[in-house]
């Protein structure tokens, strides 16, 4: 199914989703100059376009620093997140000390910590990092452990009968594993860890954003300028969520491909290339037919 | 027999607690022998594979390779799986490699091999194929190519058709002898069907439950190559009913000595019967 989807021609996997996006702006553009609703309730596209554009250069900063702590942040949570699981993946022990604390971390509420971190560290860039990175961190945490108990136990056998010492089979048989449980994880975590930045800066904040920005027109009751907000923070995530998409297409071939893509291809075929070894020993000629029907 | 034994099994026993999964067992495997073990679940079939391929330490007994002690030690036999174990991020070519990127940096020389026994075999056209994209079949032929590509003289395959319908069932059996025949192995070949230990086989091992242990070691006295002929000789039918006889627990003719049930080393006498 996944594969039939790949199949479809390129032009019409683009075309759907811009259309569909047309068609919110076309109900948006319905409500504001056919239903008349009010501007200071709900601010016509044009007029958030013109929001952007108007205020574009403090936007524009604010674009570079959410997105750093955005970006910052997700590194940080997917790099911690993916080694905690690795770490604890080793021992059944580890897992069962660790999980409790990691739920509970996952139960209270961002903002607590978000006030909390500003006490530790400060106004600056490092809080609003960690609050990203502790929101990426938990799905990833937990659907790469998915993936690496999804692993046969029986290949990690195989993977010992060929005298695979423990760094390469888990190199080798486990950790692939977890790609695409990964991805899956950083597909959500992209979408909500830009809400993550905004609380931050929400929060607490000496050095603006998008999420400051935010605050302040909420306060003078600019629409406008909070649609125009609304639709960057919107379109950040998309495009994290996007690139994440990109990367996964790009890493894990064999979920969409029947064979390997050319890039991923690890023999150069050329014709007449012989085996050392491989030839042909002289042998009994293979009997035509064998037995087969269950005997009991 | 025993000082010419490419594969020497020697009182293994392995219990689990309280279980004795496979009782004092011992075997000798000729060099280039191929030897076929059935028995019904449980009977510790896989629990000796398990042994000989050195991924379980028995509780008793030793394992010799040419002679020298190979006990738990992994590495030394090519071994393959009830299931088929491809990696699914892993194409064709891959997979075949398994053995070469666990135990060090694939070589050029490493992949040229692989591909060359791969296509030798009719793997040619799928070299890059994905497992998912693969047949029952074909995905079983590419673990044998994986075991065969590991390069150990000897090779553990358990119930490796088992789940194949039996078209390729057959297809699979021919092929195995070919293999076989012209890569001059030593094959311990685990199954459930009798007609199929036959008919590959130079000894059928039977072995039997609550403890695991080998019954009784027969024979097989059929010329090779061996054809659908083979199947219908009188030789072929007396074996298989002897055999049938001893995993049901029946008398194979009027007459007969019951089999024995004595759990240890079983040496191999024509056509089966031991004392
Ligand atoms: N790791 C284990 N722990 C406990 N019991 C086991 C283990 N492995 C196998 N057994 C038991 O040993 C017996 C033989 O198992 P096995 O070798 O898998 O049989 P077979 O392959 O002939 O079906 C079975 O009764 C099984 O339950
Ligand atoms: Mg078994």
């Amino acid at each position: 199914m996944i594969r039939a989807r790949h199949q479809d021609k390129l032009w019409l996997r683009l075309a759907v989703p811009v259309l569909s996006v047309l068609a919110v702006v076309a109900v948006w553009l319905l409500l504001v100059h056919g239903v008349g609703v009010a501007p200071y309730v709900l601010p016509s596209p044009s007029a958030t376009v013109r929001a952007i554009a108007d205020d574009w250069d403090v936007l524009s900063d604010g674009i570079v620093i959410t997105g750093k702590e955005f970006v910052l942040g997700f590194l940080v949570g997917t790099a911690t997140g993916f080694g905690l699981a690795v770490f604890m993946a080793q021992s059944r022990w580890v897992l069962r000390a660790l999980y409790p604390i990691l739920i509970a971390s996952q139960a209270v509420p961002i903002i607590a910590i978000g006030a909390a971190l500003v006490i530790w560290l400060g106004f600056g860039l490092t809080p609003k990092v960690v609050i990203v990175a502790l929101i990426v961190f938990f799905p990833v945490v937990v659907n790469v452990l998915d993936g690496l108990s999804s692993v046969d136990e029986d290949s990690i056998n195989l993977a010992r009968s060929m005298g695979g010492g423990p760094w390469r089979t888990f190199r080798t048989v486990r950790l692939p594993a977890t790609y695409t449980p990964l991805f899956s994880a950083l597909k959500m975590s992209a979408t909500f860890s830009v809400t993550g930045a905004v609380i931050g800066e929400q929060t607490a904040s000496s050095t603006g954003g998008l999420g400051v920005y935010l605050t302040q027109q909420q306060s003078r009751l600019n629409t406008a300028a909070v649609f125009a907000d609304i639709v960057l923070l919107a379109a950040m995530g998309i495009i994290a969520f996007a690139l994440i998409a990109v990367l996964e297409t790009i890493a894990t071939p064999w979920r969409r491909h029947g064979s390997a893509p050319r890039r991923w291809r690890t023999h150069v075929s050329r014709p007449g290339d012989v085996a050392p070894g491989s030839e042909v020993r002289p042998a009994e000629a293979a009997p035509p037919v064998p037995a087969s029907k269950g005997a009991r | 027999m025993s000082t010419t034994a490419k594969l020497e099994i020697r009182d293994v026993e392995q219990r689990f607690d309280s279980t004795v999964a496979l009782s004092r067992t011992s075997l000798n495997v000729r060099d280039g022998e191929f030897i076929s073990i059935v028995g019904p679940s449980g009977c510790g079939k896989s629990t000796l594979f398990n042994i000989v391929s050195g991924i379980q330490r028995p509780t008793g007994g030793r394992v010799l390779l040419e002679g020298s002690d190979v006990t738990g030690r992994s590495g030394q036999v090519g071994y393959m799986l009830q299931k088929d174990l491809l990696l699914p991020w892993r194409s064709t070519l891959d997979n075949i490699l398994l053995g070469a990127s666990l135990t060090r940096r694939v070589s050029r020389a490493d992949r040229a091999h692989a591909a060359g026994l791969a296509t030798q075999y009719g793997l040619g056209d799928f070299l890059d194929h994905y497992p998912h994209a693969m047949s029952g079949g074909m995905r079983q032929r590419v673990a044998l190519m994986r075991t065969l590509a590991f390069a150990r003289d000897v090779m553990l395959l358990d119930e490796p058709f088992g789940a194949l319908d039996s078209q390729t069932r057959m297809e699979m059996q021919q092929w195995l002898l070919r293999v076989w025949a012209e890569q001059r192995s030593t094959i311990l070949f685990v199954t459930h069907d009798v007609d199929e230990a036959i008919f590959l086989a130079d000894r059928v091992v039977v072995m039997s439950p609550r403890p695991g242990r080998i019954r009784q070691v027969f024979d097989v006295e059929l010329q090779r190559p061996r054809d659908l002929e083979t199947l219908t000789t009188p030789e072929f039918t007396t074996l298989k009913r002897d055999i049938l006889a001893l995993i049901y627990e029946r008398d194979a003719a009027p007459g007969a000595p019951s089999p024995s049930s004595g759990g240890e080393s079983p040496s191999s006498t024509p056509n089966g019967r031991q004392a």
